[in-house]
């Protein structure tokens, strides 16, 4: 990260975020009930970076992955695309910024719609925003697949999500959502229903593809060597709050925080070093 | 037909751990199933003999199992929290396994043994009556380990107890479980994909792969000095904390259908070894130690070490 | 070349789990007698369409034989006999089957139509839209159907597509909360949310994503709405308040009652009898075969989970 980069505008930023989620008032309860799954969150993440936000179950990371992509609105603080504000976007503004944040998902057995084929789901974002013809578009699909390492894209272009194993599904993911060479893509745990073998892959891809088109990823994860291993830098967040933010390796090796101190406790404890 | 697990042999004594990892396919659960009886109806064993403790397990009928199930052996399945039921308070779920095992005992031995069960896994005592839905995911899991426990197995099957915990909650729960291991001497077969949480409960390891053991040894041994290709893929592609200088990434395919490998090594499609031999011939053990063994060619093994 | 290998390999997939399909279907001793039944009855329906050019004293509603003017029972030229003016019973039963095809797969098909339409737009759209559309579909739903047409015939002659339309009015609503309650639960997956993350349009997901999930549920169903259609239209004639110009089962069963010929002739009351039964029946058997060929078990190997 050169001082250049530093001043330059993140692409994605975070002011004051909040997310809560309220069961209506009722005749039976005197005040509304409310969970707050993000509690007044702020990040900023540069272009090319990969930042890693590394929690567990319950802690709001994948709230904020869906608040990102606009699955959700933030009921509190803004989000920023390029230093422009994004809250409660509709119709074009909203498709465009669409077409500039991407997810990849994390269950590689639910992501896919199964009557479509490989080739149907990767075009949808190209037909959604009228990008190109037929035969272009076809084109584009086999040149991402082979990109992704479903080679060759000819062969993979006709099969179907059940005649794919959970690793070459998630590249399919990670297809759909490069294809329109967004600037910012979410990855919700999308090595999680992954063994150790083929996520490793999976990272290796997404790490060629940073490199290759300059893109940012938010890598959410519970997995902190995972983390480690792909991210520039690493938040860790618990119940909503961000606890701590730094370099990866900063926030491995002098963790100051007492919850990321707890969390690199709790790793089991063999060491596979000869 | 397919061939859940193939020519499996291990042994395990009083009070040790064994532990079995591998990824999706590999037939460690099949294991896990088949010492407790739990095969599915359209699956049978072909070959071979369980002995446990001089009883051959092959030989049980339906009677048999459902007297020694729970007793002798007894098992943490997978999404245990799924095991409890909802509507019955946990103590007298705990009691219901043991009065199943040991109708002639009191009422009052029965609650006492039920709150022994409860200390020994740091349960506080106020939380007995209470309901599952009540529990945290951490003390269901422990409430689990309690009713495998009740009855005083000799060994005890943990299948992914961990897997869906936080890795705070799982660091407790590996610890209580090496606890309650030595405490009551009994035997542990561990099966998870996790090889470190594999090896923080386990001194002797079985790796798995294609419904085979391709390398079995003491923990050291197999994860300090893996020898068979698909046991270094492995722990090749293992993220830990430390730096990462020995991070490979394989160019493994996920694994092989079990209905089409007939000849040959079932790895050997994904081996970096590239040898022919192993696509027709069927690798037999290399000993590597006294304890220490892998399914694999004299040549391949020494062109690894070499490596 | 390309585009008619991709084509083909596209048509390979749905002939596949079409082949899947049929194999179960095939298995089901339900699903086999219904297919045998239904045969029949489609060979009823089709032959109806040419029996009348045998000759005019063949055709159902004023086919008389001029040497027959009341009822009789089966004989060579007649093989059920005729009814109380002389017209061939076997042609009538013929011409029945015809007319329970078309009300049954008619109402079905629109009842099942607009049922699936609704649910779907209110199980997606949710709030106020679902409120309103499923508040109209328990309306419906609470409406006795069969009174409704009574009343509606006794006040004006219904023809047989009136009659038709009505019997699917009242009945889409069903059809709605079954298809509502499963685009609930397909709404939240996430092949849907990452539809819309990559810029869908709400209606592009409804008919191309949301659609062909529910689809095979809403043919199912078409096969109850079947049986309900034709029990109320054989019902309806049957009354009295069918459409007098149309030959149908409930028709044949007025008209043995009517002329008083009831317990006298049992050649001509069991035919429609039976046949209402039958065909009711094997509609009933292909929707419970069918229900085992989409049985989630079914989804979760093609799945491979």
């Amino acid at each position: 990260m050169t001082e250049e980069q530093n001043t330059q505008t993140p692409i994605i930023e975070l002011n004051g975020v909040t997310k809560e989620y309220c069961l209506k008032q009722t005749f039976f309860s005197k005040a509304d009930a409310c969970v707050i799954a993000m509690n007044n969150i702020s990040l900023a993440i540069q272009k090319g970076e990969i930042f890693g936000l590394v929690g567990q179950s319950g802690s709001g990371k994948t709230t904020i992955g869906r608040l990102l992509v606009k699955l959700e609105e933030p009921t509190k603080g803004v989000i920023k695309l390029n230093g422009k504000s994004t809250n409660k976007l509709t119709g074009k503004a909203l498709k465009h910024y669409r077409s500039k944040v991407q997810m990849i998902f994390q269950d590689p057995y639910q992501s896919l719609n199964s009557h479509l084929s490989i080739a149907e789901t990767i075009i949808e974002p190209l037909i959604v925003n009228r990008i190109g013809n037929a035969a272009t578009r076809r084109e584009k699909v086999i040149e991402i697949l082979e990109i992704v390492g479903l080679s060759p894209g000819e062969d993979f272009f006709h099969r179907y999500p059940h005649q794919l194993s959970g690793g070459q599904r998630q590249r399919v993911a990670v297809a759909r959502a490069i294809i329109l060479n967004p600037d910012f893509i979410v990855a919700d745990e999308p090595t999680s229903m992954l063994d150790a073998t083929i996520a490793i892959q999976l990272f290796q891809l997404i790490l060629d593809i940073r490199k290759k088109f300059q893109m940012t990823f938010l890598f959410i994860t519970h997995n902190l060597a995972a983390a480690r291993y792909l991210c520039d830098r690493i938040a860790v967040i618990h119940n909503g709050i961000i606890v701590e933010t730094g370099t990866a390796d900063m926030v491995i090796k002098n963790p100051q925080h007492p919850y990321t101190q707890k969390l690199i406790m709790a790793q089991p404890g063999f060491s596979f070093k000869k | 037909m397919v061939k859940a697990v193939n020519n499996i042999s291990f042994s395990i004594d009083q009070g040790c751990s064994l532990g079995f990892v591998g990824e999706s396919g590999c037939g460690k659960t099949t294991i896990g199933m088949t010492l407790m009886g739990l095969l599915p109806e359209n699956a049978s064993i072909l070959k071979g003999d369980i002995i446990f403790n001089d009883k051959n397990l092959t030989r049980f009928n339906d009677e048999k199992w459902r007297a020694f199930r729970g007793k002798e052996i007894s098992m943490i399945f997978q999404a245990a929290m799924n095991a409890l039921n909802p509507v019955i308070r946990v103590d007298e779920q705990i009691a219901e396994v043991i009065q199943i095992h040991n109708p002639q005992m009191s009422n009052a031995d029965v609650s006492n043994q039920v709150k022994k069960m409860f200390s020994l896994v740091e349960i506080p005592e106020d939380r007995l009556r209470d309901f599952p839905h009540q529990y945290s995911g951490g003390m269901k899991q422990r409430a689990i380990i309690a009713m495998a426990l009740a009855c005083a197995p000799k060994l005890i099957i943990a299948d992914e107890p961990t897997t869906a915990l936080d890795v705070i909650v799982q660091d407790q729960i590996l610890k209580e479980i090496k606890k309650v291991q030595k405490a009551l001497n009994t035997s542990v077969i561990f099966i998870s994909h996790d090889i470190a949480v594999v090896a923080d409960v386990c001194k002797d390891i079985c790796v798995m792969y294609g419904g085979q053991i391709v390398e079995k040894g003491t923990r050291e041994e197999v994860f300090k000095y893996p020898r068979h290709p698909y046991t270094r893929a492995l722990l090749g592609s293992y993220l830990t904390l430390d730096s990462y200088d020995d991070i490979t990434v394989p160019e493994i395919r996920e694994a092989p259908d079990l209905i089409t490998i007939t000849r040959g090594c079932s790895f050997s499609t994904n081996c970096n070894c590239k040898s022919q031999k192993c696509q027709s011939q069927t690798p037999g053990w290399v000993n590597l130690s006294s304890t220490h063994q892998a399914l694999c060619f004299e040549e391949v093994i020494h062109k690894e070490k070499n490596d | 070349m390309k585009k008619m290998e991709k084509e083909s390999k596209n048509k390979n997939h749905s002939i596949e789990r079409f082949t899947k399909a049929w194999a179960i279907f095939i298995k089901n001793p339900m699903g086999k007698t219904a297919l045998i039944i239904l045969s029949v009855f489609m060979l009823m329906a089709i032959a109806s369409f040419f029996v009348p050019f045998l000759g005019p004293v063949y055709h159902p509603m004023t086919g008389t034989d001029p040497n027959i003017t009341y009822s009789t029972g089966p004989s060579l030229q007649h093989w059920l006999g005729t009814d109380f003016i002389g017209r061939d019973l076997f042609v009538q039963l013929l011409e029945g089957a015809k007319v329970a095809f078309i009300v049954g797969l008619s109402c079905a098909f629109i009842s099942v139509v607009l049922g699936t339409a609704i649910g779907m737009i209110s199980g997606y759209a949710g709030g106020i839209v679902d409120t309103v559309l499923m508040r109209v579909a328990d309306i419906f739903m609470v409406l006795p159907s069969l009174v409704i047409l009574l009343i509606l015939a006794s006040l004006w002659e219904l023809s047989i597509w009136v009659i038709i339309f009505i019997i699917a009015i009242m009945r889409w609503p069903s059809v709605s909360r079954i298809i509502r309650s499963q685009t609930l639960s397909l709404k939240s997956r996430p092949f849907i949310e990452a539809s819309k993350v990559a810029g869908a349009s709400d209606l592009r997901i409804i008919f191309k994503h949301i659609m062909p999930n529910v689809l095979p549920l809403a043919f199912l169903y078409m096969t109850f709405r079947v049986t309900s259609a034709i029990l109320v239209e054989a019902a309806l004639s049957f009354l009295g308040f069918g459409d007098p110009g149309q030959v149908s089962w409930g028709m044949m069963l007025q008209w043995v009652w009517s002329s008083g010929h009831m317990f006298q002739a049992p050649y001509w009351l069991l035919p429609p009898g039976i046949c209402i039964s039958l065909l009711t029946l094997s509609f009933y058997m292909l929707g419970r075969a069918m229900d085992e060929v989409l049985d989630p078990r079914l989804r979760k190997e093609e799945e491979g989970a």
